[in-house]
């Protein structure tokens, strides 16, 4: 399995950097609206009722924000998660590990897609 | 009398790695001195991970409609959902400031005829893509616009 992920490499690299510096930019506020202000009613309960939500949701720059608020972390969270087993002594295992991970972020970003446009 | 070896006599038939000794683990390694950074920045990566589950289990259930969504928003309230999430926000902050900081270092000194900015210029930049990212997606989330 090493030589395929090899040949991913840059791609998961492209996919890493981005989940890095962009999915950290969008989570920031991901995290404080969607799954602290509004639970903690800090920000106005209509913001995020169903019908505002679908209607930002529904549009196409929504659905590319959704995609990205889902898959990039996934990336940049499946590359520091292969290299925390490979760090912990892991490395023997890392042909198994790396593309369990990495499937995972591949199928997350796909189901995200899906899920943006069944908006 | 014995012949003269020949001079390639030892040499390995092809390329061969390169004998190295085994990998060991500094000292400070993990959470000691300067690792103890370096493995926190490597953790936050199942942070992540998970965050980005749980948001498309948020995306799932806005497209499967009204009451999905309001399931979702309770189950969002829970004490557990929420400290995760406080971890989580943590976590994203402590990626930014770290990574910002190291990414003007790790830029070559020039790209072909261009130069990458100073290094405080980009630092800047990257703070101040950040706030306009964050902040504007946070103001058009909470419904301070549209």
């Amino acid at each position: 399995m090493k030589h395929p992920l090899l040949k991913l490499e840059p791609l998961i690299w492209l996919l890493f950097g981005l989940g890095i510096m962009v999915g950290t930019m969008l989570l920031t506020a991901w995290l404080a609206v969607v799954c602290l202000g509004a639970p903690l009613g800090l920000v106005p309960a209509d913001a995020l009722a169903f019908e505002r939500a679908h209607a930002l949701g529904a549009t196409w720059i929504g659905r590319l924000v959704l995609v990205g608020v889902v898959a990039l972390p996934l990336w940049k969270g499946a590359h520091h998660t292969r290299h925390v087993f490979i760090d912990a002594g892991g490395a023997d295992r890392d042909a198994v590990v790396a593309p369990i991970l990495y499937a995972i972020a591949a199928a997350g970003s796909l189901l995200a897609i899906v899920a943006a446009g069944r908006i | 009398m014995a012949r003269a070896a020949h001079p390639d006599a030892m040499k390995p038939r092809g390329p061969q790695r390169t004998r190295t000794a085994p990998p060991t683990a500094p000292a400070e390694f993990p959470f000691a001195g300067r690792y103890r950074t370096y493995t926190l920045f490597d953790w936050t990566g199942i942070v992540y991970l998970l965050a980005g589950l749980v948001a498309l289990r948020v995306v799932w259930a806005l497209g499967s409609g009204e009451s999905a969504w309001s399931t979702l928003q309770q189950q969002l309230a829970n004490p557990l959902y929420l400290a995760f999430h406080a971890l989580s926000l943590v976590a994203v902050i402590f990626v930014g400031v770290r990574f910002f900081r190291l990414f003007p270092k790790a830029q070559p000194a020039r790209i072909g005829p261009v130069k990458p900015p100073p290094q405080p210029v980009l630092h800047a930049m990257l703070y101040a893509a950040w706030v306009v990212v964050s902040g504007g997606l946070a103001l058009v989330l909470a419904g301070g616009i549209f």
